[in-house]
């Protein structure tokens, strides 16, 4: 009986002992390497090598729509894929100002999600609407402009569930939209 | 017929083959879960077996696989000491066997669940990010020298099926210690004269 529970005991020792000084022993040249396997170097490389948030900008394609009757206009950007996966752009919203006056005009979201592919760009819409106040603005501010400067600004975006909020000194987008008061 | 079936511990026989599909269902399922964002971070736990998804890349921590191992050696061979104590259970070794086997499965579940008690608290303490055990919550990630920056995560956790399969199979190993009063008793003999 004692020779079953010595070998119990010795199986349950040998059991233990032996993964963990058999690993010790195969990292004993590079002990970090036992917590710290390459594949997060090689994720770490990717994430610096990447240019992440650094290089999240729209570029904007061709010219703004706009429609009177909901004071809504679309804009159609072009963004580069810079992170080291593909993404979804779930939802991206921000506040839209006069570039000059740095007077609020409204709100703009992307009209639906897009995928992209890492590496990858794609174009994407994003949907303003002018408030009551910046219809105003436009009148008496830029009423004899064809265009308007405004900036996008205060962005939260949606990427694949992480969402990430910029602030203005992180992120402005700038952009010509049509101005809808002129009458010329 | 009878015989063997009162000879017989069932809640050990029943116990010790759980103990090994639990650890055959561990390889693939994971007792506990969780994602960040859309599947861009998981972390698929159990003592038999942890990986980490980052980013699409799956990559496993050599020591937690050695430990991940020591934990398939233990508790299979908890599984085969039940397995072979439950049929019999009567023999002068068979308590031994029962005692080696019947705890291993209850201290691995208890080990994992602590330890992932023990992590989630660490990474509220030293990270400031809460990991939810259960459920999902959404955290603002600290982003050192950034300011005018937020990041927030939707973190969602949960115990899979596999874990519950676990606690059965460590609630089958008690009972057949209780049981073992019962079966372990040898039937009166009967004297012929």
């Amino acid at each position: 009986m004692d020779k079953v529970r010595l070998l119990l005991s010795l199986i349950t020792i040998v059991i233990i002992v032996v993964p963990i000084v058999g690993m010790l022993l195969a990292y004993q040249d590079n002990l970090l390497g036992l917590f710290i396997p390459p594949e997060i170097n090689e994720i770490a490389d990717d994430l610096m090598g990447g240019d992440g948030l650094d290089e999240f900008e729209l570029e904007p394609v061709g010219q703004p729509q706009y429609d009177e009757a909901s004071r809504t206009f679309s804009a159609t950007f072009q963004f580069k894929n810079t992170f080291p996966i593909d993404v979804t752009i779930k939802s991206l919203s921000g506040n839209i100002k006069c570039k000059e006056h740095r007077f609020h005009l409204g709100n703009a979201s992307l009209s639906e999600p897009v995928s992209i592919d890492k590496g990858e760009t794609e174009t994407m819409t994003v949907l303003g609407t002018w408030t009551e106040e910046a219809i105003s603005h436009f009148h008496t501010k830029h009423a004899g402009e064809e265009t308007v400067d405004v900036v996008l600004v205060d962005f939260a975006v949606d990427v694949s569930g992480i969402q990430i909020q910029l602030d203005q000194s992180q992120m402005e987008q700038s952009m010509q939209v049509p101005n809808p008061v002129y009458e010329g | 017929m009878k015989a063997i079936f009162t000879k017989i511990n069932w809640f050990g026989l029943a116990g010790g083959a759980t103990t090994i599909l639990v650890i055959a269902v561990s390889m693939f399922y994971p007792w506990w879960q969780l994602t960040v964002g859309d599947d861009l971070v998981k972390v698929n736990a159990s003592p038999v077996n942890m990986n980490f998804g980052f980013l699409g890349t799956t990559f496993t921590i050599p020591f937690i696989w050695a430990l991940n191992v020591v934990s398939i050696l233990i508790l299979l061979a908890s599984g085969i000491a039940m397995l072979v104590y439950s049929i019999i259970p009567r023999k002068s070794y068979s308590e031994h066997l029962l005692g080696f086997g019947y705890k291993k499965p209850l201290f691995t579940l208890l080990f994992f669940v602590i330890g992932l008690v023990v992590t989630t608290v660490i990474c509220q303490a030293v990270l400031s990010i809460n990991v939810p055990l259960m459920g999902s919550t959404t955290s603002t990630l600290p982003i050192p020298f950034a300011s005018g920056i937020t990041i927030s995560v939707l973190l969602s956790a949960a115990f899979q099926w596999s874990f519950w399969l676990a606690v059965v199979a460590a609630g089958l190993c008690i009972a057949a210690r209780l049981y073992h009063r019962k079966v372990a008793i040898a039937p009166s003999a009967t004297t012929v004269t």
